[in-house]
């Protein structure tokens, strides 16, 4: 933890952190953008897994609807990660010291690779048409079921208490 | 009955009592409602951008509308439920709140907004060129953007 407590001490000495500390109405605005950005995570995860569910866009390959939405993955999950920084800097002792942000970081992976990986799973079984492979449709419902467990553990970050000993 | 009359009462429902008790009821049902308002934001935005001419939504207009749709509609459902269940913790703080106030007058406009383009600009989705849904469009996309900001405005204005 002592790497995690310097990081937030230094965090919260950079101008990064007094830019955003500086204007009341920043930090809301940040989670405006961010949560438009699980907006674009939210709708592009659903295009790629619904796909390989059949429910959408039956008449398109797999990978063509996986190479139209993936960019907007990526772009929303940039956009994640940054307005999570400056956050982060707004208020540096809060999200790292519980345990529910790692969960939610794990979370995120997780879900970005099972939604990344219908696309080389598509070529692999080479379903073609509108057949789909179990594995496909297990992946499409876990990584959906993640992606809101993603949301449930970003929520969550304001209501969990902090690791004992956490700076204040 | 004035609206005040209607918070109090509100809030002095076992509802209310419950979400005053428990953060874990609160957060949850907060956290449905952000699940439910981004499957909102995304189909209509996209939806949106189709009309306007750009993203990456594929077929016509009126084929990405029907195919996107129902999600809104759905979204927009669960949003409605669990933002009503919301309005249980703290009645007579939305009830005096400008954010509170400005989220819904932005809704019941977009509401018109949608209702509009339904009986006067769909039908020019087959003119070509026709700049009408484009305006559509980018009213709803501005309107829904003006939500999400009013939205998250009450939280810090409570």
């Amino acid at each position: 933890m002592t790497l995690l407590v310097d990081f937030a001490a230094w965090l919260g000495t950079t101008s990064l952190s007094a830019l955003v500390i500086g204007h009341d109405w920043l930090v809301p605005a940040i989670q405006v953008v961010h949560i438009l950005a699980v907006a674009g995570v939210l709708i592009a995860s659903l295009h790629i897994h619904l796909r390989a569910l059949n429910v959408l866009e039956r008449d398109v390959a797999q990978e063509q609807v996986a190479a139209r939405f993936l960019p907007i993955l990526w772009g929303a999950l940039g956009v994640l990660a940054i307005t999570g920084l400056l956050l982060i800097a707004s208020e540096p002792t809060r999200a790292m010291f519980r345990t529910v942000f790692w969960v939610k970081l794990a979370l995120v992976t997780a879900a970005s690779v099972g939604t990344w990986a219908q696309g080389p799973l598509a070529l692999r079984y080479n379903t073609g048409g509108v057949a789909v492979a179990p594995a496909q449709r297990v992946l499409a419902v876990a990584s959906l079921l993640v992606w809101l467990a993603v949301i449930y553990a970003g929520r969550w970050i304001a209501y969990a208490d902090a690791w004992a000993g956490a700076p204040a | 009955m004035s609206l005040q009359s209607v918070a109090l009462w509100l809030s002095e429902t076992p509802l209310a009592l419950e979400l005053a008790d428990s953060n874990w009821l609160f957060g949850t049902v907060e956290a449905l409602h952000v699940a439910a308002l981004t499957l909102v934001i995304g189909s209509i935005a996209l939806v949106d951008l189709r009309l306007i001419g750009v993203g990456p939504a594929r077929g016509s207009a009126q084929e990405v509308l029907e195919r996107l749709v129902p999600f809104t509609l759905v979204g927009f459902g669960f949003a409605l439920a669990s933002g009503s269940v919301l309005l249980f913790a703290n009645p007579i703080g939305y009830s005096e709140n400008f954010w509170f106030a400005a989220k819904f007058s932005l809704l019941a406009l977009a509401g018109i907004n949608a209702l509009v383009f339904h009986l006067f600009a769909q039908r020019k989705l087959a003119e070509p060129g026709s700049v009408i849904p484009r305006i559509s469009g980018a009213i709803s996309l501005s309107l829904w953007l003006g939500i999400v900001i009013a939205g998250r405005w009450i939280g810090y204005t409570l």
